[in-house]
């Protein structure tokens, strides 16, 4: 776990990058539970206006929640994680989630962090969650 | 999708944090050990057909994306333990004919403790949009 006194406000988390694909999309249905074919089936996608399938929310949100761990050193130190959706991705895409400590909570040794999850598309950065967050307890 | 269906509650379903899907989950978002917060999902889904079935609801889930999704822990889960996931429609908004529905999900303990509260945003589109 990660201790109170080698955090400061303003410190950003490693960024964490990771290329998404069609295989770890199905992985991700099976282990979430969540089948929609929206994520599974080009031609769905299609008809709703997607060039293809696109990622599970909560697969963008488990890689932020990655992140975050592998900052917080231990999964059982995450007290809170939450993120809006604002924009799909898309298969071959690269994420990249990152972060970093808004404040800090004292006496209870709490880092408030302000996460994101990013992909670049066209020259520009679109951000799949815009404004995450996070509370994750330090020793 | 129904704005007077807010406040409904629905029976508790069980629920078990499975070793083994547990370690996709970690092996998938490379995390070493413990349960990933973001498991929850996976007690969601094992709650959610109750509402989706919900005809005073009354959501078209075809139409549904998901807008946002928080989760707070009182403790992390344990692998095999054994959750009840009561769920209950926590607030509905209707805006510019898309609906806002938060699905509040409490996952409760053998000692009838609420390990984790999870809150799902689901917006449902407009129909014919």
């Amino acid at each position: 776990m990660r201790t109170r006194a080698t955090v400061s406000v303003g410190e950003e988390l490693p960024e964490l990058a990771r290329v998404v694909t069609r295989e770890d999309v199905k992985a991700y249905a099976d282990a979430g539970g969540d089948q929609n074919p929206l994520h599974q089936d080009d031609a769905v996608a299609r008809s709703v206006g997607f060039p293809g399938i696109v990622a599970h929310g909560m697969f963008t949100m488990g890689h932020m929640a990655a992140a975050i761990v592998a900052w917080a050193g231990e999964p059982d130190a995450v007290l809170h994680v939450s993120a809006q959706f604002r924009a799909p991705v898309f298969m071959g895409e690269t994420i990249v989630a990152g972060g970093r400590v808004r404040s800090i909570e004292d006496p209870a040794a709490i880092a408030v962090l302000e996460t994101w999850v990013r992909v670049e598309r066209d020259g520009r950065t679109e951000w799949p969650v815009k404004k995450g967050e996070a509370r994750v307890r330090l020793a | 999708m129904n704005p007077a269906a807010e406040g409904t509650t629905y029976p508790a379903v069980p629920f078990i944090v499975d070793p083994s899907r547990v370690a996709a989950f970690r092996a998938l978002f490379e995390i070493t050990e413990g349960v990933p917060p973001t498991f929850v999902t996976a007690a969601e889904f094992a709650a959610l057909p109750q509402v989706v079935a919900d005809r005073h609801l009354d959501l078209d889930f075809s139409r549904v994306v998901h807008g946002s999704q928080a989760y707070g822990f009182r403790r992390p889960l344990r692998e095999g333990e054994e959750l009840a996931v009561r769920a209950r429609i926590e607030s509905i908004r209707m805006r510019g004919g898309n609906g806002f529905v938060t699905i509040a999900m409490d996952l409760e303990d053998a000692d009838g403790v609420v390990v984790c509260t999870a809150r799902s945003q689901m917006i449902e589109r407009a129909a014919g949009g």
